[in-house]
């Protein structure tokens, strides 16, 4: 087991009280007080609907709200101390909260759930965003159902979402992991996900906690643990999901979380991806795709200016990191005025596999590295756009897709890469 | 006169005057017993309850009797019991066990006399053990004699005893309750040409009880039983005595006018007697039946019933606490009655459907183990014979507040037998040791009313009195001791309770107070080792007793009390300042 240190006292106290359960509900928070009372009362009724009979906890782990998140929470509970005439339950719903000691990071959430999960002996568990504005009761039971009935270890969601929502996983994330893993998982990196007790005492145990790197991009470590471990992995569609609004200089700890954790787990997992050829369907209940079409504004402009500035700031760090081929390729796209500017899907690819490489290799701090990929890729997003800007829901899919293919057609290209060292 | 007439004269004057004078000893028994100290007996009664067909057949025709039961009631002393509620033992065509009654006044000649019926009720007050009869005043039996004369023609005297009408649809709000059985509560007379109302079987017509003769009548059976010295009545079915257009029929204001007339009148010339309400509904409608003291001195608690089930499989005290949270406060001198199981099915029809589903799917997977909304099993196989949810069970019964009842057999961990049908499958012959017959009966097995339990692990071989009463560590011992440890205290029987709420909702615990007494009960529903901290920092510097061992637990300070628990293990606590 885990070492549990990091767990307070009170919190063990509050553990030993629920005592073993059937399903954990994990809630990581940090000033959520203007969601997450609805987000709450809606998983409390999704277990209510769908697992009456099963022992359940809802988790919080709060990284320091300040503005009675915590509360908010634990207020759901359903005990007889408290009898609640409006909520019908066969038996005690406890809902806890614990502070960890640390700024808030979802990474020590995450362990933290991990580990009363595992104390607790859950069979299956899912973490909800506290930003999941459009969370119905069914989320519930779309991502626990296949971990507690089915024998699934991960249950990664599916969303209906904005064609120009999530371009990060459409354009990098997915078909990356498709074409080096095998397996075509929508959403790596998932807000909210299920997974089995028997995964996440696996993660628990096996993922790098103590030395501060095992706490990034959690979501993704979890996701090729899962596959990199012969775990049972499917998708489950959970319906609409709102887009979260970003700014701009979030991008760039986005792609700590996703492409820098991507990247390193490349290193280690390399007998795991570097032999499979082609990908693989995961078993997945309702659509694995649906796209929402309505008008939306793009900043292009923007978009375009950031990659051309990006090219010609950046233009020594390039250097140490892409091929001479492909930055000549991107300076001659940079030159390129806005309406003929396009980011070649070859291109990117080559751009992507060329910077994981150089990840490895550490040409330069690895931070840098991830950061001087920001600009790129607002380069390939604006291209996205503007290729997809009348496209149908076909058009789009067919166009991810053939991003998908590419990633899988010149991943040899990465593989030779990655041996030239050696 | 000759000789013969004139010893046959002193004969009978001898028999007479001996009768007179057990009559007298009875009569001084009885007042012993309801002694002014005793007027409320029932609150700290053990009742023991049995049929006496399924008990002990004396004389071998392979059903059980009276004078089988007296044999035994050394045993049911030994167990530590306090009173015996028999079931229904009048002559009836026994299409329903005996609460189909053709005739009130008489016994059935199955199980013997009125004279038999006197022995036993004579030998269990000499032991100090009191007697409860049924008594069904809502129906009769298709066969009692009120009834052929009632559907005789349209204009016999005791037509109006019934209910009659000439359609089947008048109170239609009332609903069915041997759904599997009865599609109405009307049925067609074809004698008569009209229909009859009945709330049971419909070979069990319903008496009218807007019909005063029918409620002097009925006063007049309970009397006959009350002068021959009862301790109480159970009696059954009482919230169906009226019918009223508009209305579910149940629990109607005019029902309980008639059951405070009966209680007036048991007040002022029986004093010190009993009466039981069977009422199957929801707390708050049970709660009138206890008026203001001035109805039934007791009434079971059906609802708690099947969650005490439901709270041992869930390891969750919520439906228990829950429900006695909804437990209204009842007049001081009434009593709750409590039991595990009967000679019914564990019903479930104070429960929600989610809770009915849940205990289906819990407790009666096999679904020829329900019937109408219950399920037919006794108690040992419901716990799937695990001796520690048996013993979490009892403890629970015996310790909360009411008065239990214990189901004849369950002491030793009788199982049933499903393929009998109804709910015949609970009401086998006791057994008795690993002889013929289970000790029972010395008939030849085809001859006994129902087959004696013989399967591997719940046969008479395997579960018997003798081997039990043999055994140190035998269920029966056990039951012997909770019994006596209850006994050794009135508050389990008179004192107040108040639930604690530890954190660890796995633990159900309790205070119980009465005067300057204070008992402490910590139940784990849990199947696995627990741990909990007990809040009772204004009990700070009492020591702890356990009830059962009588040992010293550490004394109570300022932090709060933390016990550990094995699976469903239980503690007593006596609290004492020292």
């Amino acid at each position: 087991m885990e070492d549990g240190n990091f767990l307070t006292d009170d919190f063990l106290r509050q553990l030993i009280n629920v005592g073993e359960v059937d399903i954990l509900v994990g809630l990581p928070t940090h000033n959520n007080a203007k969601n997450v009372g609805s987000i709450v009362h809606t998983i409390r009724d999704g277990l209510l609907r769908s697992f009456p009979r099963e022992r359940a906890v809802i988790i919080n782990a709060d990284g320091g709200s300040r503005d009675g998140t915590p509360e908010l929470i634990t207020s759901v509970s359903i005990d007889d101390v408290r009898p609640d005439s409006t909520v019908y339950a066969l038996r005690t719903l406890h809902a806890i909260s614990t502070e960890y000691a640390s700024t808030p990071h979802s990474g020590i959430a995450l362990r933290t759930i991990l580990a009363a999960a595992e104390l607790l002996r859950a069979k299956a568990c899912i973490v909800m965003s506290p930003e999941s504005g459009s969370i119905t009761p069914e989320w519930v039971s779309s991502l626990l159902r296949p971990a507690y009935y089915d024998g699934f270890d991960l249950v990664c969601p599916t969303y209906r979402r904005h064609k120009f929502d999530g371009l990060l996983m459409t354009n990098l994330l997915y078909p990356m992991v498709r074409a080096l893993y095998g397996v075509r998982i929508r959403e790596s990196y998932m807000p909210e996900f299920g997974f089995s007790g028997r995964l996440g005492s696996q993660f628990l145990g096996q993922n790098r906690w103590n030395d501060g790197t095992g706490d990034n991009g959690i979501e993704l470590r979890l996701t090729l643990a899962a596959v990199t471990g012969g775990f049972r992995i499917c998708q489950s569609f959970l319906g609409e999901k709102n887009p979260v609004e970003r700014r701009a200089a979030d991008l760039v700890p986005t792609l700590r979380q996703t492409a820098g954790v991507l990247f390193s787990a490349l290193e280690s997992d390399f007998q795991a991806w570097s032999g499979v050829s082609g990908s693989q369907d995961v078993p997945t209940t309702g659509s694995d795709l649906e796209l929402v079409l309505d008008p939306l504004r793009v900043n292009r402009k923007r978009l375009w200016e950031m990659f051309v500035s990006g090219v010609s700031e950046l233009e020594s760090v390039f250097q140490s990191i892409l091929s001479p081929s492909t930055l000549a390729e991107l300076k001659r796209i940079a030159g390129l005025g806005e309406e003929d500017f396009r980011y070649p899907t070859e291109l990117w690819v080559r751009t992507v596999y060329e910077f994981a490489a150089a990840h490895r290799k550490s040409v330069i701090n690895r931070d840098h590295i991830i950061q001087a990929l920001a600009p790129l890729f607002r380069g390939r997003v604006f291209t996205f756009v503007v290729e997809n800007r009348k496209g149908s829901a076909n058009d789009v899919a067919n166009n991810i897709e053939a991003l998908c293919l590419e990633f899988e057609r010149l991943k040899p290209y990465l593989v030779e890469m990655w041996k030239s060292k050696e | 006169m000759n000789n013969a007439l004139h010893l046959d004269c002193l004969l009978r004057r001898f028999c007479s005057e001996v009768r007179s004078c057990q009559e007298i000893w009875s009569v001084a028994r009885r007042k012993r017993l309801n002694s002014n100290k005793d007027a409320l007996w029932y609150k700290d009664a053990i009742i023991y309850q049995l049929h006496v067909r399924a008990f002990h057949d004396s004389n071998g025709d392979g059903v059980g009797d009276f004078l089988g039961l007296e044999q035994k009631l050394d045993y049911l002393q030994e167990l530590g019991i306090s009173a015996i509620w028999l079931m229904p033992f009048f002559p009836s065509p026994l299409r329903d066990d005996g609460y189909d009654i053709a005739d009130y006044n008489s016994v059935n000649p199955s199980y013997g006399t009125l004279e038999h019926f006197r022995k036993v009720l004579d030998s269990a007050h000499q032991r100090g053990i009191r007697i409860i009869i049924e008594m069904v005043l809502n129906h009769t039996s298709d066969q009692h004699p009120w009834f052929q004369e009632a559907r005789s023609s349209q204009n016999n005297p005791r037509r109006d005893w019934y209910v009659w009408s000439d359609t089947d649809t008048r109170y239609k709000h009332t609903r069915i309750i041997f759904l599997d059985t009865e599609k109405s509560n009307w049925a067609w007379d074809p004698t008569s040409k009209s229909f009859y109302w009945h709330r049971f079987f419909s070979h069990q017509p319903d008496l009218n009880y807007d019909n005063p003769e029918v409620r002097e009548q009925m006063w007049n059976v309970m009397k006959v039983w009350l002068e021959m010295g009862v301790d109480g009545f159970r009696l059954d079915a009482v919230p169906y005595l009226v019918e009223r257009e508009d209305t579910n029929c149940e629990n109607l204001p005019e029902t309980h006018n008639i059951l405070k007339e009966l209680r007036r009148k048991l007040d002022q010339y029986f004093p010190g007697r009993m009466l039981l309400a069977e009422a199957n509904q929801w707390p708050a409608d049970l709660r009138p039946y206890f008026g203001d003291s001035d109805e039934f001195h007791m009434a079971f608690h059906f609802p708690l019933m099947p969650r005490m089930f439901m709270g041992l499989k869930l390891e969750d005290r919520k439906p228990i606490t829950e429900i006695l949270q909804q437990t209204p406060e009842i007049p001081p001198s009434c009593q709750w009655s409590l039991f595990l199981r009967n000679h019914d099915e564990l019903t479930l029809e104070m429960v929600t459907d989610i809770e009915r589903d849940y205990m289906y799917d819990m407790y009666a997977q096999d679904k020829t183990m329900r019937l109408n909304l219950g399920i037919r099993r006794r108690l040992a196989p419901l716990l799937n014979n695990d001796r520690r949810r048996i013993e979490l069970m009892n403890v629970i019964l015996m310790s909360l507040p009411g008065t239990p009842i214990i189901y004849y057999g369950d002491e030793i961990g009788m199982g049933d037998n499903i393929s009998l049908g109804d709910r015949n499958g609970v009401r086998t012959p006791m057994q008795w040791s690993g002889g013929w017959n289970a000790g029972f009966s010395n008939a030849e097995p085809e001859k006994l009313y129902a087959p004696i339990i013989h399967d591997p692990v719940y046969g008479y071989p395997a579960v018997n009195v003798t081997s039990q009463r043999e055994s140190e560590h035998s269920l029966f011992h056990w039951m012997q001791r909770v019994i006596a440890v209850r006994k050794s205290s009135a508050v389990f029987g008179r004192g107040s309770i108040e639930f604690l709420y530890p954190a660890n909702h796995r633990i159900l615990a309790y205070l119980r107070r009465l005067d300057n007494e204070t008992v402490l009960i910590v139940n784990n529903l849990s199947s696995a080792a627990q741990a909990v901290e007990l809040d009772l920092r204004r009990y700070k510097g009492n020591v702890l007793i356990e009830m059962f061992g009588n040992n010293l637990f550490p004394r109570l300070g300022d932090l709060p009390y933390l016990l550990t628990l094995g699976p469903y293990q239980s503690y007593w606590f006596r609290l004492r300042r020292v």
